[in-house]
């Protein structure tokens, strides 16, 4: 039977509740940022006392008016509430006004006086480069000997692909309501990914102890990383304002703000050099990959070290250099993305392997193939993590066939051949994606289970839902794992109070972590039930042999293997268990096994298992316009034994599109002051309904159990992200066409019409000459 | 006229069946609160949702029914970027009336079962734009299916189950609640319409006037030269959304029927300037493909049925995707004052950035477009980074009219994006006037694109790519014309 997202019915029909949708009192306030108008400089002085005198204005605040610490990192401590000394980007706020509406604070804004000495300032990747800005040192993942081997290879190259960041573009903007209670309290309601990190961080700017501070976020509408930490921020300066004017209030980013000022996916810079033979089989590789970290560290490191450890792909390379640096830059501190750094380690493999086929004059799902990691052997990591369980083959063999592509390789040839202004494009490309967070200590979560006396349970985890159907999936797990109809249990909100402690719902991790909890506290409650169980079933029918061990839960009831005639209902077993005194509320803890990571010899088991994936793209560019279209995507997932197969689909076809959008159509572009100019969606384009593949074949790979999961089930938030890098290797595939693929197509990402039809003048020019 | 007269501050329409007066005088709304601002304001409207307040991600769709001609017709559009002043008349319509009781809709139903909602934030947006498509089509096609999809961002599903499930909610072909009560609901509404005394509605900080009459209209307009015009309001809602302006005075053309008219004679074709840019491109399929062709990648489904062509014409736009191809197509205005008519070329009406020769007393009545000479081969071009709801990088209206000797008899090269406003290549032209339409020529011709253009860079795209293009679209004109 199909299982429906669990908010469904709610979603269709207004039903839902986001935070703007919460009810509250007339005494709300709404919370506004006065924030920096340069990347960099110094604050000189200000003054609020006439702003403060505005109708209709309840409080403006600077960092002063804190009654904790002014910081609001996650990791690091470095990133201010609000600015104090200097500003180091465009949209760092400085001042927080309270007001009923927002005409009053906009009032209030021109009333505040404040001087600043504008410093120099790096606006660019290249710039914080060239003047050494990084935010710490690098790292390094090694294997072989890189230099040794790329001096005796036979061929090799060298050359640096730049990648544009990317915007979240949740729906649903940053928003927190903050609401004041007795004494120290405050209650949250957040659209954050990370409840217990909100609630730390408003603790800390409030100086009060996390138990004054309740977190709670029933969904978030849209996340994909996006509100890992950057969710913190409004929070914190809600929290602030409410406690300050001791009033419900919201802070609602709106979308140019929210576009202006939040991280986004890293932009980095890739360098390599690889050494290949003949036969396209890739000896070694040196790569050195800059992050653009923005102002602060936020998640770089961590982004950057996935970047790293995803920077070989599916490609077993026997000698591989990686060096990682996270530049410093006047932007907004960059943060969490699906993929997390793991798109942009792979772009730097996929394009050498691009090119390698495009010098030796082979088709590159050829040299793809041959550099896929073995089976028995080549199977090592640069960290060192042995890849196991590869599905590799299995993809490979079942996606040549189904998307057929060594006919359609042919019929884009002669398209080509027959067509000077339209070009077409085709390229396969795996995605081999490590699941754990690489920090071990992360890999950890809890549950609540309660069952209520009527037979329904209320499971409350550590999980946040996004839309990711996180809790469809922990209702199905309670549900089969009682035995139960899925409509007898109901998820509740994520809240601080009920699940202590938990780590973000991010690394596509939330079902592994949380389902694993969810069935620990229930197996706890079902043990308890169990021996209840024994001994009512002993009472029903004397002389029986009844033992916990032979008890099984099944189809709303309770009942012994060996005589499973003799049946008591779940209802009715959970009242008697509550008649006989047996706790009828049971924490489930999980840690995932085995996990580790040594940063200074970059060498470890960080991942405890890798999802594989991999997808044929073909696409159509008209050479005059740089316009395209994605006419046909076949893709073949491994999801483990899904646990929901149209909510796994839905993942997948869902980062697919996102993917597609960060590889075609959604740049960031910038003035030489820092800047962002495309800060709404005039300007900046997410995909539309119209830009998906024309025709588009989704499957999950059968008949392939993941072992050590959850109901053998996969991770899928995230490595479907990176099947779009297809859609990028085909653009760039028909870029190329244009030159009779002898000239190498100079192609940013994203390739965005513009970038398309400036790369197809320069190889006609070539041409010519 | 008196505006001792104009009393009335109060609008009426249907939210859901029921019927609600706005008293200006009284209620704490401007006329300029967007219908989104005022349905999110109730506490039993939270499915609209904004995601963007500036018409380019639908989260805030809603239908309206209106009463056209002598029917009720439903329609989708972007509440964040309506006055709620200009609701009058209209039925309003959210999710929330939808389902019945405990029962969804069909179109809810199919959300459901295609798991077309992940986060769910945009859900509602996607279930009115289907909802408007369900009751205009019966039989939908992909490409309705997409068009009427075509203002809704969503960034979690990748569509593919939004298409199937408006595939499937159509199967019932357009039958449900509102079937029944259609009749009363066009009552309802013509009785509140069957006032045509000017509606005044005063604020504080606001006059809004909605006349519904030309004559009142033009009277309006001389008496208040400096109010603003409201077509659509989809470029002046703007102003108030994301440049947080005030409008202090406007008078909003959109209850005027007798602006909405689409007529023909044997050489002329005529749009009456209220139309909608949907209106239009529906009635000019045949007559004028160009045009059809570039309305159809205008902004999306949604702008488009509430954003009038006088308004893309009106505001003059560098970028407007309809003033290249009408130059092309040599249409002209015809501009009227209380004083009577006068008819001007759009190419001549067109002076500057954003600059017109509208006197403050005058408004544009009738766009007429020249049926054109069997000879003549128009097309129009536009590039963007996306294909539907996005604005033109650069924009292109192309005539040419070879004569029986094979030599260009005739040509004009119009562009928009290259140029303080929409401007002709007359360089470019001129070094093909009398030459064969050959790849040759063409080629040496758009060497001259740059004595014509000297574009900038901007949010959407560089100089040098905005040059290039522009050669570009002419080769491509040619590739596509070539004999
Ligand atoms: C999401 C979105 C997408 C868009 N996409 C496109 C696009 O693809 N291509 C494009 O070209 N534009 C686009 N636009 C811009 C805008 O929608 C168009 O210019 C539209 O045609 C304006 O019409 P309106 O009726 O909504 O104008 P309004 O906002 O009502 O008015 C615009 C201007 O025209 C004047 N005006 C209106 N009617 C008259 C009249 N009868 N006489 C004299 N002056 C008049 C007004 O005074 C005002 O200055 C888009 C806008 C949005 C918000
Ligand atoms: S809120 Fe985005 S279109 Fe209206
Ligand atoms: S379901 Fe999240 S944006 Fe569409």
């Amino acid at each position: 039977m199909k299982i429906f997202h669990e908010s469904a019915a709610y979603h269709v029909s207004g039903k839902a509740v986001y935070i703007d949708d919460i009810q509250v009192s007339d005494q709300i306030l709404n919370g506004y940022l006065y924030t920096s108008p340069y990347a960099h400089a110094k604050i000189l002085k200000f003054d609020l006392s006439e702003a403060r005198k505005t109708n209709g204005v309840s409080a403006i605040l600077s960092y002063r008016d804190l009654p904790g610490e002014n910081q609001m990192g996650p990791i690091v401590h470095d990133e201010p509430v609000l600015a104090e000394k200097s500003v180091e980007f465009i949209g760092q706020a400085i001042f927080l006004i309270a007001a009923q509406t927002e005409e009053a604070a906009l009032e209030a804004k021109k009333k505040i006086s404040i001087e600043f000495e504008e410093l120099p300032a790096v606006t660019t990747l290249k710039q914080g480069i060239e003047q050494n800005s990084f935010l710490q040192a690098q790292r390094k993942i090694e294997i072989g000997n890189t230099e040794k081997a790329l001096k005796e290879t036979k061929n090799t190259l060298s050359g640096e692909i730049e990648i544009g960041g990317q915007e979240h573009w949740y729906l649903e903007t940053q928003v927190c309501l903050c609401v004041p209670g007795e004494g120290m309290e405050m209650k949250a309601y957040a659209s954050t990914q990370n409840p217990a990190e909100t609630q730390a961080i408003i603790a800390e700017v409030l100086g009060v102890s996390k138990h004054q501070i309740e977190v709670e976020t029933r969904r978030l509408g849209g996340a994909f990383g996006g509100k890992e930490t950057q969710g913190n921020h409004v929070a914190a300066w809600a929290a602030v304002l409410a406690n300050h004017t001791k009033r419900p209030v919201k802070v609602r980013l709106q979308r140019d703000e929210d576009q202006k000022i939040t991280g986004k996916r890293h932009p980095f810079l890739i360098k390599y050099t690889a050494g290949y033979n003949d036969e396209g089989l890739i000896e070694a590789v040196d790569l050195e990959l800059f992050a653009n970290a923005g102002y602060a560290t936020d998640l770089t490191m961590a982004v950057l070290e996935r970047a790293m450890m995803h920077a070989e792909n599916a490609y077993f390379i026997p000698n591989m250099r990686i060096i990682g640096k996270p530049v410093k830059t006047n932007l907004p501190s960059n943060t969490a993305f699906r993929g997390f750094g793991g798109p942009q380690g792979m772009i730097g493999i996929e394009t050498i392997i691009d090119i390698v086929a495009r010098k030796l004059q082979k088709d590159s799902a050829e040299i793809r193939f041959k550099n896929l990691y073995g089976i028995h052997d080549k199977n090592i990591t640069p960290y060192g993590q042995k890849v196991e369980n590869n599905r590799l083959f299995m993809l490979y063999e079942q996606l040549v066939k189904s998307s057929e592509y060594q006919m359609r390789r042919k019929d884009v040839e002669r398209y080509n051949a027959q067509n000077e202004f339209s070009k077409r494009g085709l390229a396969m490309t795996p995605v081999k994606f490590g699941i754990s967070f690489t920090t071990a200590f992360l890999n950890q979560a809890g549950a609540l289970v309660n069952l209520y006396t009527d037979g329904s349970v209320l499971l409350n985890h550590g999980g946040v839902e996004m839309g990711q159907g996180l809790h469809t999936k922990m209702q199905q797990i309670a549900a089969l794992e009682f035995g139960i109809d899925i409509d007898l249990v109901k998820v509740n909100a994520t809240n601080t109070s009920k699940v202590p402690n938990t780590s973000p719902t991010a690394a596509s991790s939330g079902t592994d972590l949380n389902g694993m909890a969810v069935k620990i506290a229930v197996d706890k409650l079902k043990a308890r039930l169990a021996k209840v169980a024994v001994k009512k079933l002993a009472e029903l029918q004397q002389g029986l042999n009844f033992v916990e061990e032979d008890i099984v839960f099944e189809k709303n009831a309770v009942f012994s293997s060996k005589y499973s005639d003799l049946k008591i209902g779940f209802q009715q077993i959970v009242n008697a268990a509550w008649l006989e005194r047996e706790s009828l509320s049971a924490t489930g803890f999980y840690s995932t096994p085995g996990v580790h990571f040594d940063r200074t010899e970059g060498k470890g088991q960080p991942f405890f298992y890798f999802a594989f994936g991999m997808a044929v793209t073909e696409v159509e560019i008209d050479v005059l316009t740089g316009q395209h279209h994605v006419l046909r995507a076949d893709i073949l997932h491994d999801a483990g034994e899904s646990l929901n197969r149209s909510i796994d689909i839905g993942q997948v076809e869902g980062a697919y599109v996102q993917g597609l959008g960060w590889v075609t159509s959604e740049e960031m572009k910038y003035d030489t002051k820092g800047n962002l100019l495309n800060h709404s969606p005039d300007t900046y384009k997410i995909p539309g309904v119209r830009d998906i593949p024309q025709i588009f074949n989704v499957k999950l790979l059968e008949g392939a159990p993941n072992p050590t999961t959850i109901r053998k089930s996969k991770a899928v938030g995230e490595p479907p992200f990176m099947l779009a890098i297809s859609a990028y290797m085909a653009l760039r595939d028909a870029v190329s066409a244009v030159g009779n693929h002898k000239l190498e197509p100079d192609l940013q990402l994203p390739a965005t019409n513009e970038w398309i039809v400036l790369a197809c003048r320069k190889l006609r020019n070539m041409l010519m000459c | 006229m008196n505006h001792e007269i104009l009393k009335t501050s109060e609008i009426r329409f249907l939210l859901g069946e029921q019927e609600v007066n706005i008293d200006f005088s009284v209620s704490n709304y401007k006329p300029t609160t967007t219908l989104l601002q005022y349905l999110r304001s109730l506490p039993d409207r939270k499915s609209v949702k904004e995601g963007c307040a500036e018409g380019d991600c639908g989260a805030c769709t809603v239908v309206f029914a209106e009463i056209k001609g002598n029917a009720l017709k439903y329609k989708a559009v972007n509440s964040c970027i309506v006055f709620l002043a200009s609701v009058h008349g209209k039925q309003i319509l959210t999710v929330e009336d939808l389902g019945k009781g405990k029962h969804l809709h069909p179109i809810q139903e199919a959300m459901v079962e295609e798991d077309a909602g992940q986060c769910g934030f945009c859900t509602p947006g996607f279930t009115m734009s289907i909802f408007g498509l369900y009751k205009n089509n019966n039989e939908p096609e992909k490409s309705d299916i997409e068009t009427a999809l075509s203002g809704n961002l969503c960034r979690c599903t990748g569509y593919r189950p939004i298409l199937d499930a408006a595939e499937r909610a159509c199967i019932y072909k357009g039958m449900d609640k509102f079937t029944g009560k259609e009749h009363q609901i066009f009552q309802q509404l013509t009785e509140i319409k069957s006032n045509k005394e000017i509606l005044f509605l005063k604020t504080e900080q606001n006059q809004y006037y909605l006349p519904f009459s030309l004559s009142d209209l033009l009277h309006l307009k001389k008496e208040n030269p400096h109010a603003l015009l409201a077509g659509g309001t989809s470029d002046i809602a703007l102003r108030v959304t994301k440049k947080k302006e005030n409008l202090p005075l406007i008078i909003d053309i959109s209850q005027l029927d007798e602006l909405k008219t689409i007529s023909k004679n044997d050489n002329i074709m005529f749009f009456g300037a209220g139309c909608s840019l949907e209106d239009v491109r529906i009635a000019c399929e045949k007559e004028f493909p160009s045009l059809f062709s570039i309305l159809s990648v205008f902004g999306s489904l949604p702008v488009r049925n509430n954003a009038t062509i006088s308004g893309n014409i009106g505001s003059a736009s560098p970028i407007s995707d309809t003033l290249p191809v009408l130059m092309a197509l040599d249409a002209s205005l015809e501009i009227q004052n209380i004083h009577g008519k006068r008819e001007q070329k759009i190419e001549d009406f067109i002076v500057g950035y954003r600059k017109t020769t509208l006197s403050s007393d005058e408004i544009i009545t009738r766009i007429k477009i020249p049926f054109q000479d069997k000879n003549n081969i128009l097309k129009s071009y536009k590039v963007s980074k996306r294909r539907d709801l996005d604005i033109s990088t650069v924009n292109a209206g192309f005539m040419l009219n070879i004569n029986n000797r094979g030599l260009v008899e005739s040509i004009k090269l119009v562009y928009g994006g290259m140029a303080a406003f929409t401007k002709r290549a007359t360089q470019t032209e001129k070094s093909l006037l009398n030459k064969e339409w050959c790849r040759e020529n063409v080629e040496n011709a758009l060497k001259n694109i740059q004595n014509d253009f000297s574009p900038i860079s901007d949010a959407r795209a560089g100089a040098e790519a905005r040059q290039l293009l522009a050669e570009n679209l002419l080769l491509k004109f040619w590739n596509e014309t070539r004999i």
